[in-house]
């Protein structure tokens, strides 16, 4: 996938802004607050349908703004071409998403038509943060890879909301058959997810590895284990998922009374990452966290390539200002390796000598403005 | 107040407040109410009236009707061993259009939700419990495809296999004249779940 161009209107502090972008490196130069990150934002809103910072829509539109609008032109590795248009309107709070004319209803079947991998500042929860910050990351990938999982999470979620309001109505009393018919539910959905994350991180396994052994010169073993809320194997069909969520919940039912929610399931999923056997998140240095996140990150760009059969196009942002010039330089060779990337930055230093050309392309952002010319010499 | 008209603002405001229907479509129809011919405005309202004094639930199936019991509850030539269980009216409407259907009805008035604080006492469910005496050998579930509908499905079928009674669901699948390659994923995982030995 290759973003040939792109035009913005009232997103974020882009009042007008038109890119063409270069076919295989992008550079976003500019002093912070510019509105380097919010281009990036902007073509994560066309892959994603939304923001991968924002939770809400209509904090992405210009201040005081009504509405805003990303137009561009997505082109494909085997050569087609996909006119996407997202507009965003605040007074009728409606989103539109077209692609080459077409309405597009169901926002979830977008996702993963143009794959995209984001590395950014904000990332560093995965390792540092808590669980669910891990589920995310993996939901996005899984996402990105299997429509059905989107649907079926989006499901998932509402009926986990559906039975913490049976539980906190109970007030502690029993709900037994008021609460089975979601019981059922929440272990048919419940089940699905716990199996497809189980079966993606043993496929993601070897991608991380490999990783690894590319872009870190000492040998370290990394190590992704699942640890859901109830014990299964890696070869867990969905009936011994199912079976063993039904007995989990029949054990935790005082419990769930007594906390009123919902406390076996895929939302209660714990993802462990480790390097040579030592947990990332209680013994990794800085620097290891920082790696590990790369590698997850290069990894996911591999695992996506060839489950969606298209290169995913690939989003730092702000990577280099916490990497020394050494990590800095071999992220970067590594990251122009893999297909089209678009980096934001503050300091062109990193790419001292480079030719710009039709491959390799520089934008200079000032206050939501793309000059043509270095603003400072 | 941009209009120099109270009663035309009032009268905007009020199909506003309509299901599905913005400012500017307000401002639309009441411009059009207000070229309409006198004895068609009294016509209309006068409907508008009479839908909410004529209609009312069926004591039996609780769908919407003027006599009671309904039509289709006192119609002897339907069958009455099969009972189809729908959430609103509109659902009756929809099957009823298929001409495939002969038996009675059953409307619960919506699905189990308890974020919207619906339980079972809000729906008509003790209701059909005391419907079953009367000879029915089949119970179809037709509930919506979501998750409330489904999980009333779960319950409703809980609640009625230990009475001796059929308890069938409608089956989830693909729309008839559609391509299987232009499928959504979950339909199509859904069909693939429920297909049927030939």
């Amino acid at each position: 996938m290759k973003i040939s161009n792109a035009h913005l209107r009232s997103f974020r502090n882009h009042n007008e802004t038109a890119f063409e972008f270069g076919t295989r490196v992008n550079v976003l130069l500019g002093e912070n607050g510019q509105g380097k990150t919010n281009a990036l934002e902007a073509l994560s809103f066309l892959c994603l349908t939304k923001s991968f910072y924002a939770s809400a829509d209509a904090t992405v539109m210009q201040q005081h703004g009504t509405f805003f609008e990303i137009k561009s032109v997505l082109l494909s590795d085997k050569g087609k071409e996909f006119h996407v248009r997202v507009t965003y309107d605040d007074e009728k709070k409606t989103k539109k998403f077209t692609i080459n004319g077409a309405d597009v209803e169901k926002f979830s079947s977008v996702i993963g038509m143009f794959p995209v991998v984001i590395l950014s500042p904000e990332n560093s929860s995965i390792t540092f943060g808590s669980p669910a910050d891990r589920r995310k990351f993996v939901d996005l990938v899984i996402s990105q890879s299997s429509k059905s999982y989107v649907e079926n999470a989006m499901e998932y979620r509402r009926i986990v909301r559906q039975r913490n309001m049976i539980l906190s109505e109970a007030k502690g009393k029993d709900c037994s058959s008021e609460i089975a018919p979601w019981n059922e539910m929440l272990i048919t959905y419940g089940s699905r997810i716990i199996g497809k994350r189980n079966q993606f991180l043993s496929e993601f396994a070897p991608y991380i590895a490999q990783t690894y052994l590319d872009i870190v010169d000492e040998r370290e073993t990394p190590k992704i284990e699942y640890a859901p809320s109830i014990s299964i194997k890696p070869d867990s069909s969905l009936e011994e998922i199912a079976a063993a969520m039904e007995q989990k919940l029949a054990k935790k039912k005082n419990d769930e009374l007594r906390f009123q929610t919902t406390l076996v399931g895929p939302h209660r999923d714990e993802i462990i990452f480790s390097l040579n056997g030592m947990s990332l998140k209680h013994f990794a240095s800085q620097g290891q966290h920082k790696t590990f996140l790369v590698a997850l990150k290069v990894a996911e760009f591999f695992f996506l390539k060839e489950r969606c059969n298209e290169t995913p196009i690939f989003l730092l942002d702000d990577v280099f200002s916490e990497l020394d010039e050494y990590r800095s330089r071999k992220l970067l060779s590594l990251a122009e390796s893999l297909g089209q990337i678009f980096i934001t930055t503050t300091s062109e230093k990193i790419f001292g000598g480079a030719e710009w050309n039709n491959e390799r392309r520089k934008f200079f952002i000032k206050s939501g403005e793309v000059a043509q010319e270095p603003v400072t010499a | 107040m941009i209009f120099t008209s109270e009663t035309i603002e009032q009268l905007i405001e009020e199909f506003a407040s309509l299901p599905s229907i913005g400012r500017k479509t307000a401002q639309r129809l009441a411009m059009h109410v207000l070229k309409m011919p006198r004895e068609e405005v009294v016509k209309f309202s006068k409907t508008l009236i009479d839908v909410k004094d004529k209609v009312r639930y069926c004591t039996v199936c609780f769908n919407i009707t003027e006599s009671d019991p309904c039509s289709i509850c006192a119609s002897q030539k339907r069958n009455r061993k099969i009972i189809c269980v729908v959430e609103e009216p509109n659902d009756v409407i929809a099957v009823e259009k298929t001409h495939e259907f002969n038996g009675l009805y059953h409307v619960l008035g919506g699905a189990l939700s308890p974020l919207d604080g619906i339980g079972p006492e809000d729906l008509k469910v003790r209701e059909l419990l005391t419907r079953l005496s009367d000879d029915v050998q089949e119970i179809i579930l037709a509930l919506n495809p979501n998750v409330e509908g489904e999980t009333t499905t779960l319950y409703l079928a809980k609640l009625l296999k230990p009475l001796s009674v059929k308890v069938t669901r409608i089956a989830r699948g693909l729309p008839i004249g559609s391509d299987l390659e232009f499928a959504d994923e979950a339909t199509l995982t859904r069909a693939l779940e429920g297909r049927v030995a030939l």
